[in-house]
């Protein structure tokens, strides 16, 4: 089967005055569609900077990253937020929602930026909201939320335009542990359920290794474990 | 992202600085209310002095001068100068006389109607104590109804050209009575004047030359009195103190006495006239017509020259008004500027959100833009609303001191549909522009530093 993703000695550096930032350095691995995979690293490994180019919201140094045999590497900046509108769903540690619109506008808005005419994305975001129990919540805002729910209607945006891959960002970063499950078993139902390919970010390693098929270790931008989690995703808490 | 959802995003946002907008917005009213107002001043003075040339002048008439340095250098119609300027004679060539001979040749032209002399005659005007010398002019019949005649204040226009009837102009008729001018229709005044006839060489000692002098003295039933408003009066614009008919003065057998020319002329025994006026079928034809009437080696001057050189005057001076009032506007669209920078900075996160569930840079600069448009619009629209009533306010006040000063109230300003619309249009351009640099850095703005912006 052909790979999802593909990277390939993807560099991302940031000059700092007289040096250089490598943030990632020479990073080449493979995503199948469908695979739930968990970035693990310390702090300043390089973790988010790599999600981040997947994601297409930033442009790597040197290297190639593919995308369904997309070039990611040599898209314009109109190409990628494409890229962003149909491929990926982001997910952030900090919820990243619009703190003046409701659980449902913050959903409709991506279905906006597709174009999705009125009527049917305020159906559609309902169905969303619904999927992820949040369905009395709709005409609340962020600040009236949990934690929780509000990392539960940034996976509802973040489904909208039903992309192929999730990006998850430290999505539990936030929670206590018993929510951290919560969000964590909505990602498996989607990826198990709707063949989702996920990419987490997580330095929780427990947490990884029960509900990721592989693990991809990172330090210092390189990488430097690259292979297949040994406990069954969704053991026992 | 399709336009109508861009303006619900965009009227959110505005709504969610509702105090931020409408200062803003406030600010554009005002600058929006100066530049209409400045311009609604100028198309005001300029309707105003152009219907002063409709009630003074005649629009298909063109007033014919003989080709004439003494003139040129600055006669008694000042406008006319320019057109004389125009066309330098040729100093060989004598100038063409203005006599009964370039009547014809002139009525002969195509698309002529009319063809007469202006025949000014001096006059002693004589009524009960009254006595005063005037200047009697000479109107022809079909001046009915046109120019100053329009409307003929008390009593009415000459019936017949064989009756000994005159028109008074209201300062004049004022100047004969105490009593209310009114009064005076149907009464009877008398004219005195000298008439220049040839009686070849018998009289030879009399004054003037050659010329028999004669003192003739007439009674003239005053018909009516015109009051005309102050204003510029030339072209077509036939007024003076006493009015008769023109048939009345040539019989008179006036001489122009005011044309030195023609008083030179009278020696050798030929009638030259100071003005002739030449009525064209219709008004499209007077530029036409006059140009041919400067080929044929006339002055000439219609009531259309001043009229559009009054227009590109008055052009002028809308746009330095337009100038004046934009100045406000500038200052507001720099407020534009601020409000937007403003919203930017608050709103980095969100851009960056924007981005990240799939905005283009595009969405997020259209937003922008249709958000400065909408306080443009906004702006614009009350704008203009609070031009027009600080437009009328003034106008009520000045009109009102005006009055109260004895003067007669004008309407200094106009503003005319297009006016209306145009604010409206400029405002939306001005704050679109206003929005293109903030919307152009809300655009670029980097999603990863904007999503870890607080
Ligand atoms: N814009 C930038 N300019 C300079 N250096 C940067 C920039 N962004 C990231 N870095 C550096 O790149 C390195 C990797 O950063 P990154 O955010 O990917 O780490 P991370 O693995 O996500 O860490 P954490 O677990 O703390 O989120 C860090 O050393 C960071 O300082
Ligand atoms: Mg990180």
């Amino acid at each position: 089967m052909a790979a999802i993703i593909e990277v390939q000695d993807l560099k991302r550096h940031y000059p700092m005055g007289h040096t250089v930032v490598r943030a990632l350095d020479g990073v080449s691995f493979a995503v199948q569609p469908g695979e739930f995979v968990g970035l693990l690293g310390t702090s300043g490994s390089g973790k988010s900077t790599l999600l981040n180019l997947i994601a297409g919201l930033d442009t790597p140094t040197s290297g190639r990253l593919k995308i369904f045999d997309q070039n990611l590497d040599q898209m314009s900046r109109e190409q990628l937020s494409l890229h962003r509108r149909k491929n990926v769903g982001i997910i952030f540690q900090s919820f990243n929602l619009i703190a003046t619109m409701t659980a449902l506008e913050n959903i409709t808005l991506a279905l906006m930026f597709a174009g999705m005419p009125r009527v049917e994305r305020e159906q559609h975001a309902a169905n969303l909201l619904r999927a992820v129990g949040l369905s009395d919540r709709a005409a609340h805002r962020p600040s009236e939320l949990s934690g929780g729910e509000q990392q539960r209607v940034s996976i509802a945006r973040a489904m909208a335009n039903s992309p192929a891959i999730l990006l998850a960002d430290e999505p539990t970063g936030n929670l206590d542990s018993k929510t951290a499950k919560e969000i964590l078993d909505i990602l498996e139902t989607l990826n198990r359920q709707e063949g989702k390919t996920i990419v987490m970010v997580t330095h929780d390693a427990v947490l990884a290794t029960r509900y990721a098929h592989r693990i991809i270790q990172l330090s210092d931008g390189q990488i430097v474990a690259n292979g297949t989690s040994h406990e069954p995703a969704g053991g026992t808490a | 992202m399709i336009f109508s959802d861009v303006t619900r995003l965009a009227v959110r946002n505005l709504r969610e600085a509702k105090l931020r907008t409408t200062l803003t917005s406030l600010g554009v009213a005002i600058g929006i209310a100066s530049l209409v107002g400045m311009v609604s001043l100028g198309v005001g003075l300029q309707e105003l002095t152009v219907g002063q040339f409709k009630k003074s002048g005649i629009f298909d008439s063109i007033t014919v001068f003989p080709e004439n340095r003494a003139f040129r250098r600055g006669g008694p119609m000042r406008m006319g100068r320019r057109a004389a300027e125009n066309k330098a004679p040729e100093p060989s060539k004598p100038p063409e006389p203005l006599d009964d001979k370039a009547v014809q040749k002139l009525s002969a032209l195509p698309n002529v109607r009319e063809v007469y002399p202006n025949l000014r005659l001096p006059v002693e005007v004589k009524y009960e104590n009254f006595s005063e010398f005037a200047s009697a002019l000479g109107i022809p019949l079909s001046s009915r109804g046109e120019g100053v005649f329009q409307k003929i204040t008390y009593g009415s226009f000459f019936n017949n050209d064989t009756d000994d009837a005159c028109l008074l102009s209201m300062d004049f008729a004022r100047n004969m009575t105490s009593e209310d001018p009114k009064n005076l229709i149907g009464k009877t005044l008398s004219l005195g004047y000298a008439s220049a006839m040839d009686i070849a060489g018998a009289l030879a000692n009399l004054p003037m030359g050659g010329m028999n002098v004669q003192r003739v003295e007439k009674k003239f039933t005053i018909l009516g009195i015109i009051e005309r408003e102050p204003g510029p009066n030339f072209g077509g614009g036939l007024f003076s103190s006493v009015m008769i008919p023109l048939k009345k003065a040539e019989d008179a057998g006036a001489t122009d006495f005011t044309n030195p020319q023609a008083l030179l002329q009278g020696l050798s025994n030929k009638k030259s006239y100071m003005m002739i006026t030449v009525r064209v079928r219709r008004m499209q034809d007077t530029e036409d017509v006059e140009k041919k009437i400067k080929d044929l080696g006339f002055n000439a001057f219609s009531i259309n020259d001043a009229l559009q050189g009054a227009k590109k005057a008055f052009l002028i001076l809308d746009v330095l008004l337009g100038l004046i009032g934009s100045i406000a506007l500038a200052v507001a669209s720099l407020g534009i500027v601020n409000t937007m920078v403003m919203s930017i900075l608050e709103r980095t996160r969100e851009i960056g959100v924007m981005k990240a569930i799939g905005g283009s840079d595009w969405d997020i600069r259209k937003i922008f833009f249709v958000e400065a448009s909408l306080i443009g619009l906004v702006g614009g629209v009350v704008g203009v609303v609070l031009g027009w009533s600080v437009d009328k306010i003034i106008g009520f006040a000045a009109n009102f001191y005006v009055t109260r000063q004895g003067g007669t109230p004008a309407q200094m300003f106009f503003t005319p549909w297009w006016l209306v619309l145009g604010g409206i249009g400029f405002s939306i351009l001005v704050s679109f522009l206003a929005g293109s640099y903030p919307a152009n850095r809300a655009a670029r703005i980097d999603p990863i530093k904007a999503l870890r912006h607080d």
